[in-house]
């Protein structure tokens, strides 16, 4: 009851700004490590650059920008008020960004105690979220399937972090753990379990919302979050079993993130809007991309020759990783950031100035731009997994110049933001200043 | 019997429906058709408002005793969306698509973040507090009906 009468406590535009602003700088970082690195990062998905530019890419990025939107849509979506959020926002901010970095460092092996400080780091601010977020989250009644889902999501993102730390130790050799067994099932919990379960509790709401399609059918929304944890657990066996046996296990993952990019196409053929607009063509790429990632896996299934290969891994890693859940975030990213900017400057306008609308905020032109910038970066890390010696570098390239060109256009609305803020306070100062003197 | 919930978010739905019919209609340059269809929308739009504020949110709130609470933000995201259609109703007049789109992108997004705060809370809400309330429904289902769509 708490959490509803204060329902309309959306925090402040700079609690969730500060994950989205920086988060763009970590596939910067990602295509500047392979830039320099060149084709040997792309020998296999174990090389230390590869695993960090992995991680750049899925903590720096997607976890980033995945946390901060949580702190802006759960008391929107659910009522679920994070107390002090300000506060929360940056502790977490600081911690999830010197922890990506230290991670990244580990890999590299650029400094000896750089995995047991990720742990910490990432172990405080990650887990320490999770916390909050379970805690504002209590009793608030399910009363739509995204709320269940978030709950469902938040087990699998402690799932991903207990395995993470201890792999980081088992790494920097505290403790000992079998590392490759470890990482597949670290790699479930991650991408499935907390990633695609965030995604679907997110897309949900979004999708008919933003672009007016009919809703997620109702045994779809029951059914796909506890069958997924279920398809994680489930695949969180697979090294314990024969080979035959593991793929089976890994199988329901798959096929069920198959389903939510068909279910979630499916649905947008159906929008109702005149055109698709830059969010909505983002969202068909991670679809599709997300489609071919689940055909690969099935064709490596089939093909031995190609589940021998090295490369398959990483054209698989980057469908899933930038091709998808980057390309989604994106698309949400140019949703999410116009709408706050623009209801931030009209609350603080107080209907005596009118705050630019959204896509003055952030021109549409601009989103495009951007998209084929970042079409382009897919397709070239795609091709140099193929031909590694003639195009790593320009994918390296490629990658931090689809990265920088989005951390300009949030850069630009932030300016935008802070000019309007000042003009509005300037104009609303003025409005006092001539009512005191008519007073006088 | 329908509950409070299952008829105003049909009613949103309803809304959402008729604002997809002006953005195709102005995708395809009928300015004419377009600011009829507007017209419609805002008619129904404010309607909905209209009941909400003289009929379901005072019964709420004497109800619950709570007047600061949900319904109050509510209201003042009711005065946000007014302005919002009012501004893009001057963009249909103007024949500015570009303008219109900006501002029916950002009365899109305000609507529907307000509907689900209301459809996942404030009606769940209205249906456990006023479901002893025979006359409530059919008084709100007048209300709404009265915009004539």
């Amino acid at each position: 009851m708490q959490a509803v009468l204060s329902f309309d406590q959306a925090p402040p535009f700079a609690a969730p700004f500060r994950f989205f602003l920086t988060a763009p700088l970590f596939p910067l970082l990602a295509g500047l490590l392979l830039l320099i690195e060149g084709p040997p990062a792309l020998a296999s998905r174990w090389t230390p650059a590869m695993l960090a530019l992995t991680h750049l890419i899925a903590v720096g990025f997607m976890l980033q920008a995945m946390l901060g939107a949580m702190i802006q849509i759960l008391p929107v979506v659910a009522g679920a008020n994070l107390p002090r959020p300000l506060l929360v926002a940056r502790a977490l901010h600081l911690l999830l960004v010197t922890g990506a970095l230290a991670l990244a460092a580990g890999f590299l092996g650029l400094f000896a105690s750089a995995f047991p400080l990720a742990a910490v780091l990432l172990g405080t601010g990650v887990g320490g979220f999770a916390l909050i977020a379970a805690f504002s989250l209590r009793g608030i009644p399910a009363t739509s399937a995204s709320i269940r889902s978030f709950r469902l999501a938040l087990v699998g993102l402690c799932g991903l972090l207990v395995l993470g730390i201890m792999l980081a130790g088992g790494l920097s050799g505290l403790w000992r753990v079998p590392l490759i067994d470890l990482t597949r099932v670290h790699v479930n919990w991650a991408l499935a379990g907390w990633g695609l379960a965030l995604l679907s509790a997110v897309a949900y709401v979004v999708v008919p919302m933003f672009q007016i399609t009919p809703a997620y059918p109702a045994r779809f929304t029951r059914a796909f979050g506890p069958a997924l944890l279920i398809a994680v657990l489930l695949a969180s066996l697979a090294p314990l079993a024969a080979d035959d046996v593991a793929e089976l296990l890994q199988m329901p993952v798959i096929v069920l993130a198959a389903i939510f990019c068909g279910t979630t196409l499916w649905l947008q053929a159906r929008s109702k809007r005149a055109r698709p607009d830059a969010t909505q063509k983002f969202w068909r790429l991670a679809m599709l991309a997300g489609l071919a990632a689940a055909l690969l896996w099935a064709v490596a299934r089939i093909v031995p020759p190609l589940a021998a290969w090295d490369g398959w891994p990483l054209l698989f890693g980057i469908l899933v990783l930038v091709g998808g859940f980057m390309s989604v975030i994106i698309g949400m990213l140019y949703k999410i950031i116009p709408f706050l900017i623009w209801l931030h400057l009209q609350n603080r306008g107080k209907g005596r100035v009118i705050a630019p609308n959204m896509k003055a905020v952030l021109a549409e032109s601009r989103m495009l731009r951007h998209l084929r910038l970042h079409l382009g970066a897919c397709a070239l890390l795609l091709a140099a997994v193929v031909w590694p010696a003639g195009l790593a570098h320009l994918a390296g390239l490629a990658l931090m110049v689809a990265s920088g060109y989005l951390f300009t256009n949030l850069l630009a609305a932030a300016r935008l933001y802070r000019q309007h803020a000042a003009r509005v306070d300037a104009v609303l100062a003025e409005a006092v200043h001539a009512v005191a003197k008519e007073g006088a | 019997m329908s509950s409070i919930r299952e008829f105003m978010t049909d009613d949103h739905r309803r809304c959402d429906d008729v604002f997809a019919e002006v953005e195709q209609a102005v995708t395809a340059g009928e300015w004419s058709t377009a600011r009829d269809t507007f017209a419609r929308f805002a008619a129904a739009v404010l309607q909905h408002f209209a009941t909400e504020e003289s009929v379901l949110f005072p019964a709420f709130e004497q109800r619950t005793g709570m007047t600061m609470g949900p319904t109050q933000v509510m209201r003042s995201e009711h005065v946000q969306m007014r302005e919002l259609i009012a501004a893009a109703e001057r963009a249909l007049a103007a024949q500015d698509a570009d303008d219109y789109a900006g501002n029916a992108e950002t009365l899109l997004i305000m609507m529907q973040q307000h509907n689900m705060k209301e459809e996942n809370i404030l009606y769940p809400m209205c249906d456990q507090h006023l479901a002893d309330d025979p006359e409530l429904l059919p008084q709100i289902e007048a209300g709404i009906a009265a915009g004539g769509k």
